[in-house]
């Protein structure tokens, strides 16, 4: 599954992730439907494998998965909302691979104050939600509600679109994916058999789970042929958490519940363990829930953010952009403990500023229409594209004075480019070390998105501003 | 008559009472497995029960053997029936703790991770829990063969079968000719079955303990 | 149990207690010595509670037996005066015993655990092991028949069978300290003798003592065998239960050898808890 693999190029960093710059994107930008572009094999085994006849997964994930693609308008998956994006939650339809909380509350005997007070949210399908807040403040709690390890009170709890209190916990339990910190592996079972513990469970035949088993350890890169008969002590904090990953998607199940999942490792891995969620969520499209106390942690993965106080009540509950830029409160703005203008750079990816567009060439395009694609201004040029619409060259009209016919090998050859899921920490970075002032930006394996400059950056940051100005001066109800 | 000769010339006798020796803890510590495990189970949730339980196993442990078989003679006479609840008890304490110990040190979290992929409480006890705990609960069955063979030497003082009752003709006949012949034969004969039993335990061990976990 | 274990951990608590015939076949872990299943509980009333109960129980089956009627051979043993000897000839084996085991096993344990003795190691604990799973009575006879019956002989016996347990629970007790913190010892500047004195024996006290409590007990249970070979010890009022056919000579017997056991192990978990360096 070359997909999956760590992109070399990016350090590890990966696939970009799609979608976001859709409104501002070229023509060719391939949807934001991540998962149901025509990827590696092991996609269309992942399609196959969601027509698990349990009903719960064949309504939950496989139709799911099945309907954005090619449609226009997808619920979404990895359709990381804009800054600028009203109040979160596409609630619009009914989200069939999300999650809905509504008024749950948890007592446990003997306490006083309940655990979680009268929670309501919404999880979008296809979107990380990070749970945020301090030791104590219930998130743990009210993540183990969506699966029912702890039973509720009071309240709802809708998954996928069916009530998970009418539903058997075990068998719910069985399609919802769960990661733990330190991964929780059965130390007697081998790496195989613990990720396929849930096919197993479901009653699928032996050689369909082999087959789903090796396919999940490829998707988390670890070769199956090395690992699959490995005992989980054999294997390093990171691949355990790695199998961890691949066992809670056992099943293709549409949502994922993570609970301080690299909390326990170095921070080497820890970032490399995120950057790999990340692409393996552009590329899967799952709801998750993640829980962390770790501020950096949820602004780098968190498509949505809930930031809970001590008393688990939500506080704020808004993309990393909106809560960085405009923390609902005090405590919000202690909690993120300053530096928010770095962290803005930090965290915010270049997928989510309008990029700048400049007119696409092919190879073998006539120059003379080219030119005039290219216009008279300057400082004015056309991106060449190849084949695969990855920039390769960038051409000045003034390259193709006099030239007839095809452009050919014409132009210069374009700067490295930086990718869509690159944070706008790194494409500043980029640009102060090239020689010309602007970058191509590329999304899923290499496709050309726009281009980007330090005024572009400089625009984002200033409409970013603007827009948090404007808010508070509307009024500072935040999200739920 | 030197031991080999005194060997040989009860080979028959000899050859019974070790297959009996060997039978009586065998079928006793299986049966104390049983209700040991059945016990641990039962007990191993609730940290009072599991107290009550192992304290109450280290009371009836600590009581030594002769006098647990002289208790067990005054309502059971002489012969197999007190030589096999002896036996039993004995076993069945190593065994109920190891078990309680075992069941309580698997990791709780891995129990959630069982809970959290939809185990029920079942098959989490069947494929987590129980194969977790394994090696303790055969630790437990370890001790308690090695101890079911010392004191089944001692049953031989109320009748019971087995190769104790070599040693108890040796202590009646001190001083006689075949004494010390008995005595060994007795004694030796124990320590071979302890290691062969152990020896089949520790090999069952390995087979059935995973190689993840293996110490 | 030729595989002892060399560094006791939690997850794999071996079995650990005084067994009833004399056979401690396993290792007190660190851990199954902390966490003693028998041992006095935490607040002191209670601590105090078992030995009071014990013997008022013996107190009361003696008040019992002796208001029974009782016939002459009966009455004859189960006088005052001759419970209280066999009783105090009980203790005395015991406690002689013990502190035979104690003066051979200790240094010796403390030799072999020394780097220069390490090789030997696994074979004096694999030695160990065999030795133990020879039966008490094997012994104690066979000793008989080769010096004879009597007191020393029972001593010589219970020695015999309790050495080796002791000896491997220093051992184990030496080699479980963390190697970090002899290591640390020596990084400031102590010297072997030293290190051994101030980190490696305070910290393998627990253990030490746990074993000497399974010592105790072992040799409770072990010296009620001596009366067969005329050792003495309340051993013989069982023997003469039996052969006499006297039930509640054999029951006083059996009651009274068991609460000995009950109270030296109490005694035993005491010397544990108060004798153990503060802080472990």
């Amino acid at each position: 599954m070359p997909d999956t693999l760590p992109d070399p190029s990016a350090g590890g960093d990966g696939e970009p992730r799609a979608g976001g710059a859709a409104a501002s994107g070229p023509s060719e930008t391939p949807g934001p439907a991540g998962p149901s572009e025509p990827a590696g094999p092991s996609e269309a085994a992942l399609a196959s494998a969601a027509q698990e006849p349990g009903a719960f997964s064949a309504s939950g994930s496989s139709s799911e998965r099945a309907a954005p693609s090619g449609a226009s308008e997808p619920p979404g998956p990895s359709d990381r909302p804009d800054a600028s994006g009203g109040p979160p939650g596409g609630e619009g339809g009914r989200d069939r691979a999300g999650i809905e909380l509504i008024n749950v509350t948890k007592r446990f005997p003997g306490q006083r104050t309940p655990a979680v007070d009268d929670v309501s949210l919404t999880i979008p399908g296809g979107e990380i939600v990070v749970l945020l807040g301090p030791s104590g403040s219930g998130k743990t709690t009210t993540m183990r509600l969506i699966n029912r390890l702890i039973e509720p009170t009071s309240g709802r709890i809708i998954v996928a679109g069916r009530e998970a209190m009418g539903l058997d916990p075990n068998e719910l339990r069985r399609h919802i994916g769960y990661v733990i910190q330190n991964a929780g592996l059965f130390p007697h079972m081998t790496v195989g058999t613990n990720v396929g513990l849930v096919p197993q469970m479901l009653g699928w035949d032996k050689k369909r789970i082999a087959e789903r088993v090796d396919e999940l350890l490829r998707l988390v890169d670890l070769p199956p042929e090395q690992f699959r008969d490995r005992y989980p002590r054999e294997l390093s904090g990171g691949q355990q958490q790695r199998v961890g990953v691949a066992r809670a998607l056992g099943a293709d199940p549409p949502a994922m519940l993570m609970d301080e999942p690299f909390g326990a490792l170095d921070p080497i891995t820890r970032e490399r363990l995120q950057d790999e969620l990340l692409q393996l969520q552009e590329e899967l499209g799952k709801t998750i829930v993640f829980v962390t106390h770790d501020v950096d942690e949820a602004l780098k993965l968190g498509d949505r953010i809930a930031i809970l106080d001590k008393g688990s009540r939500i506080v704020q509950y808004a993309t990393p952009q909106e809560i960085l830029l405009n923390p609902a409160d005090e405590y919000v703005e202690q909690f993120l403990g300053g530096a928010q203008a770095m962290k803005l750079l930090k965290f915010s990816r270049v997928a989510d500023v309008p990029l700048q567009q400049v007119p696409q060439a092919r190879p073998e395009d006539d120059a003379a229409a080219v030119r005039e694609r290219i216009g008279t201004a300057d400082d004015s040029f056309a991106i060449v594209l190849d084949g695969r619409s990855r920039p390769v060259r960038w051409i000045t009209a003034a390259d193709l004075e006099g030239v007839t016919g095809p452009i050919g090998e014409r132009g210069e050859p374009a700067a490295t480019p930086i990718r869509a899921r690159n944070t706008l920490q790194q494409a500043l970075e980029a640009l102060i070390q090239i020689e010309h002032e602007w970058v191509p930006v590329v999304g899923p394996r290499g496709v050309y998105r726009g281009t980007v400059t330090l005024a572009t950056l400089q625009n984002a940051i200033k409409e970013m501003k603007e827009q948090a100005k404007a808010r508070r001066r509307q009024d500072r109800t935040a999200a739920p | 008559m030197n031991f080999w000769e005194y060997l040989s010339s009860r080979r028959e006798l000899l050859t019974f009472e070790t297959w009996q020796h060997a039978s009586m803890v065998f079928q006793c510590v299986v049966a104390a497995l049983l209700i040991g495990v059945l016990i641990g189970l039962a007990v191993y949730r609730s940290e009072t029960l599991s107290k009550f339980a192992t304290s109450t196993a280290g009371v009836v442990f600590t009581v030594p053997s002769l006098a647990l078989l002289g208790l067990l003679i005054t309502p059971l006479g002489l012969g197999v029936a007190p030589s096999v609840v002896a036996l039993t008890l004995y076993s069945l304490l190593p065994i109920v703790r190891n078990t309680i110990v075992g069941l309580a040190g698997v990791d709780r979290t891995l129990v959630d991770a069982a809970r959290g992929i939809g185990m029920n409480r079942g098959r989490i006890l069947l494929r987590v829990e129980l194969p977790l705990a394994w090696p303790v609960i055969l630790t437990g069955v370890r001790v308690a063969t090695q101890l079911a063979m010392g004191i089944g030497a001692i049953a031989a003082y109320v009748s019971g079968p087995g190769l104790g009752e070599q040693i108890f003709s040796g202590l009646a006949r001190l001083g006689g000719a075949n004494s010390i012949n008995m005595t060994l034969a007795g004694t030796l004969g124990i320590v071979i079955l302890a290691l062969i039993f152990d020896g089949c335990l520790m090999l069952i061990g390995r087979l059935t303990t995973p190689r993840g976990i293996r110490a | 149990m030729s595989a002892p274990p060399r560094e006791p951990s939690a997850a794999a608590p071996e079995g650990a207690a005084a067994t009833p015939d004399g056979s401690d076949l396993t290792t007190r872990s660190a851990v199954a010595a902390r966490g003693s299943l028998h041992a006095p509980t935490a607040r002191s009333w209670r601590a105090l509670l078992e030995p009071v109960l014990i013997v008022a129980i013996g107190a009361g089956w003696m008040v019992y037996v002796r208001n029974t009627h009782l016939d002459s051979i009966a009455a004859r043993v189960l006088t005052l005066d001759y419970v209280t000897r066999k009783t105090w000839e009980h203790v005395e084996l015991t406690v002689v015993a013990t502190l035979i085991v104690l003066v051979i096993a200790i240094p010796l344990g403390v030799l072999l655990s020394r780097s220069f003795a390490r090789p030997a190691t696994p074979f004096v604990l694999a030695v160990a092991n065999i030795g133990q799973s020879a039966p008490a009575i094997g012994v104690v006879v066979l000793l008989a028949v080769i010096f004879g019956i009597g007191f020393w002989t029972a001593i010589v016996a219970l020695v015999a069978y309790g050495v080796l347990p002791a000896l491997r629970n220093t051992m184990v007790g030496l080699q479980q300290v963390d190697p970090t913190l002899t290591d640390a010892g020596r990084g400031i500047g102590m010297s072997a003798t030293r290190v051994l004195t101030r980190v490696e024996l305070p910290l393998a006290t627990p253990v030490i003592l746990a074993g000497i409590r399974t010592t105790l007990v072992l040799m409770v249970g072990t010296a009620s065998i001596a009366s067969f070979i005329s050792g003495g010890g309340l051993g013989d009022l069982v023997t003469t239960g039996v052969s006499t056919q006297r039930t509640p000579v054999l029951l006083t017997g059996c009651i009274l050898i068991a609460l000995l056991a009950l109270l030296v192990d109490w005694v035993g978990g005491m010397a544990a808890r108060y004798l153990a360096p503060k802080g472990l």
